[in-house]
């Protein structure tokens, strides 16, 4: 099981070391060149497209449990990119890519090839990236574009959590195997990368909590360990209801997936996952005190994460609303029917 | 630490032909249901309506056919109770039957109970309500104080049962209570089944809620005398009987869609010219909603594949009382209109009925408090 394997890989190689000096802008190369290895960046593409046959579901829980281990590499970019890729036929790539939407770039016809020009904001891991792979609208359809870093000034920046989310200055020539028309609306990139966040946030909502219980066994104040108390169990609990719906939710939206993302269950998981987030990741400083406010201790990898991951490829009021509208527009009578979907199935995943 | 569990629902659960019968036979039945009376949700006791349910094969779906039953899944099963919840359909004259008791007297009754009840249980004609809580003993169920004592072959009754919902109007009682000491504070308690049409020394007294309803009851026990095959299960192991039944009691889709009548008026109002907020909340109320059936359906594989996810079911009744507690103050915040006791105006109306109940959605089944004692034991505090 390839998804057993990851678990075992993030177990042994990062550490809280490397979480902390990946925040600090230094590249994870020797992390990279395992994963790399161990073929988890082609996890999402089909044997036909050059990948190895991964059941989609199982390929998508690798994305969970790098989120449970806060990976600091783009491993979930990477699967994403490749995913993106394949659905022009463009070649796949186990070396770090990012994945970003590329509207408002210029894309034209040069002779037998194509330039693409502008500029690309929040590129994420785009200094460490070998290709960012985008999608863009382009004469009334829609392309896949592989855009190697080559030749991209970037001018770097971070999320919340430190990982890079750099602009990119791009003017390029790319020949014709890096330029593809796909089926795919250009939504379908907003809606996977919310599928790939909600897994993210899912798994490291996990890790918060398990977190917390632990800390909550051992730390003692008033002579007994501040778990013995009420009013930390009512926390815990509730961190429990929300880390559980969390993962239900981002259960769902993979169970969905069949290729491509659901866009009304993923809006759902994106939703949410970045609402069970903020409570989360609220309790869980709350149950640590001062120790879990500061650097040294691991808390706030995680909880910066899943900060900036609910913000990332659509917020929750950006969902909210596109799952409103469906909902509101819905003519099949009711708000029951919709959400149990046309003769029950579609919600009912 | 070991996360808590909810493995994805059956593939091909939605049971799209059963579904378009229950609301084929719902749109008819109650067409002439005012959005008040839908309102009501589970709360609606109607015996006419059940006994037809009845018929339909939709009570007792689970249960053997030698009994009665018609050997469906649960998961079938879980398709007819969140369809006529949705539709606000009376359902209480069987739910408590339907839902715990049934399967409670499958498992541990004996032969002549199972033969003498589960039958008029799937008929949809026998009602049941839960004698677990006292004046002393709400939250803490180990406090039961009335007594059943072993005499002439059977046993005499003595103590007060409290809240019991539809008490004045079922056919059975499934009575907890104490029938020996122990060291043991789960130890010596048992469970009977009482039949309280025909059993003498019980009164039943009303007690009217906040809004005005008529469904919990004060029953007394007055050296009642049950017969010896009165007993369910065995003796003494009443503690984990009741533990098994929770889970069954505390995950089902009654547990989120209590105000599903509010909702829907709700959106009847906004559909028509909706602002972004009210898109917004509508749809975070859809998301929530999918993800709460989708524990919840989770929770239903578990207990067909005969496990006791009680702790799964706990965290699926604490996250609904959230959600269907939460929809009046939702609704308002969308809406200027406001709460009206009988207005002509159907969402006034329902607001209104909605803001009274909502408060029962985290006691009733287990306090809130209760709930989360049992989640933060199952996490592993120490």
């Amino acid at each position: 099981m390839i998804a057993d394997m990851a678990g075992r890989l993030f177990s042994e190689q990062v550490t809280p070391q490397t979480r902390s000096r990946a925040a600090q802008g230094e590249w994870q190369a020797a992390l990279w060149r395992l994963i790399e290895e161990s073929g988890l960046p082609l996890a999402l593409v089909s044997e036909e497209a050059g990948g190895f046959g991964v059941a989609t579901d199982e390929a998508l829980s690798i994305v969970r449990i790098a989120g449970a281990h806060g990976v600091p590499v783009p491993l979930a970019e990477t699967m994403m990119a490749n995913w993106l890729a394949a659905q022009a036929g463009l070649p796949v790539s186990a070396k770090p890519q990012a994945v970003v939407d590329g509207t408002g770039l210029a894309l034209s016809k040069a002779g037998k090839g194509w330039t693409v020009s502008g500029v690309l904001n929040a590129v994420p891991w785009g200094r460490n990236a070998d290709r960012i792979v985008l999608i863009l609208p382009h004469g009334g359809a829609t392309f896949i574009v592989a855009v190697p870093t080559a030749g991209v000034t970037f001018k770097t920046a971070e999320n919340l959590a430190g990982e890079p989310r750099d602009s990119a200055e791009i003017k390029l020539d790319l020949g014709a195997d890096q330029v593809a028309e796909t089926a795919l609306p250009t939504e379908a990139l907003a809606q996977m990368g919310a599928l790939m966040r909600s897994l993210s946030m899912a798994g490291a909502l996990e890790t918060v909590l398990e977190m917390c219980v632990s800390y909550a066994n051992e730390r003692v104040q008033f002579g007994r360990p501040i778990g013995k108390f009420q009013a930390i169990q009512q926390y815990l609990a509730t961190m429990a209801d929300e880390v559980a719906a969390a993962r239900a939710a981002a259960d769902m939206g993979a169970d969905a997936f069949d290729g491509t993302p659901s866009p009304l269950l993923v809006a759902a998981a994106k939703l949410r996952t970045g609402e069970a987030s903020q409570t989360v990741a609220s309790l869980a400083h709350q149950v640590h005190g001062a120790i879990g406010f500061t650097q040294e201790y691991a808390l706030h990898h995680f909880t910066k994460r899943v900060w900036s991951w609910r913000d990332e490829f659509g917020t929750e009021r950006d969902w909210g609303r596109s799952l409103g509208k469906a909902a509101l527009a819905d003519d099949s009578g009711t708000f029951w029917n919709f959400v149990t979907g046309p003769s029950g199935k579609g919600a009912a995943a | 630490m070991t996360m808590i569990d909810f493995p994805a629902p059956s593939i091909g659960s939605d049971f799209a032909a059963l579904r378009q019968d229950v609301r084929d036979f719902l749109a008819q039945e109650m067409a002439e249901h005012t959005p008040l009376m839908r309102a009501r949700s589970w709360n609606g006791f109607d015996r006419d309506f059940s006994r037809k349910i009845g018929k339909k094969g939709w009570v007792g779906m689970t249960l053997p056919k030698a009994y009665g039953g018609h050997e469906r899944s649960p998961l079938e099963r879980y398709v007819v109770m969140e369809e006529m919840l949705a539709a606000g359909a009376p359902v209480a004259a069987h739910w408590i039957a339907d839902r715990q008791s049934g399967p409670l007297i499958l498992a541990k009754g004996t032969e002549a109970q199972k033969r003498d009840i589960l039958p008029r249980i799937a008929a949809g004609t026998c009602s049941f309500c839960i004698g677990m809580s006292e004046p002393d003993s709400g939250s803490d169920l180990a406090a039961t104080r009335t007594t059943a004592t072993p005499e002439n072959g059977g046993f005499t009754v003595n103590g007060t049962k409290l809240w019991t919902t539809y008490g004045h109007k079922a056919d059975y009682m499934i009575l907890f209570c104490r029938t020996g000491k122990s060291e043991d504070r789960h130890g010596g308690m048992s469970q009977f089944l009482v039949d309280l049409k025909t059993t003498k020394g019980i009164t039943i007294r009303p007690i009217i809620d906040m809004a005005g309803e008529h469904h919990f009851n004060e029953v007394i026990f007055e050296d009642v005398h049950l017969d010896g095959d009165a007993l369910i299960g065995t003796m003494g192991g009443g503690w984990d009987q009741v533990m098994s039944e929770l889970a069954f009691e505390r995950s089902g889709p009654e547990r989120f869609l209590s105000s599903f009548a509010l909702i829907e008026q709700l959106i009847a109002v906004v559909r028509r010219n909706p602002t972004e907020q009210q898109e917004i909340e509508i749809g975070r109320l859809a998301a929530h909603l999918m993800v709460l059936r989708r524990m919840s359906r989770s929770v239903a594989g578990l207990l067909d594949r005969g496990e006791n996810p009680l702790l799964q079911a706990t965290i699926v009744k604490d996250l609904g009382a959230i959600y269907e507690q939460d929809v009046p103050r939702l609704a308002r915040s969308l809406l200027s209109q406001p709460a009206e006791p009988g207005s002509a105006d159907s969402y006034s109306a329902v607001l209104a009925q909605t803001v009274l109940t909502v408060p029962s959605f985290s006691l009733r089944g287990g306090t809130r408090e209760i709930l989360r004692g049992i989640i933060a034991r199952g996490l592993g505090l120490r």
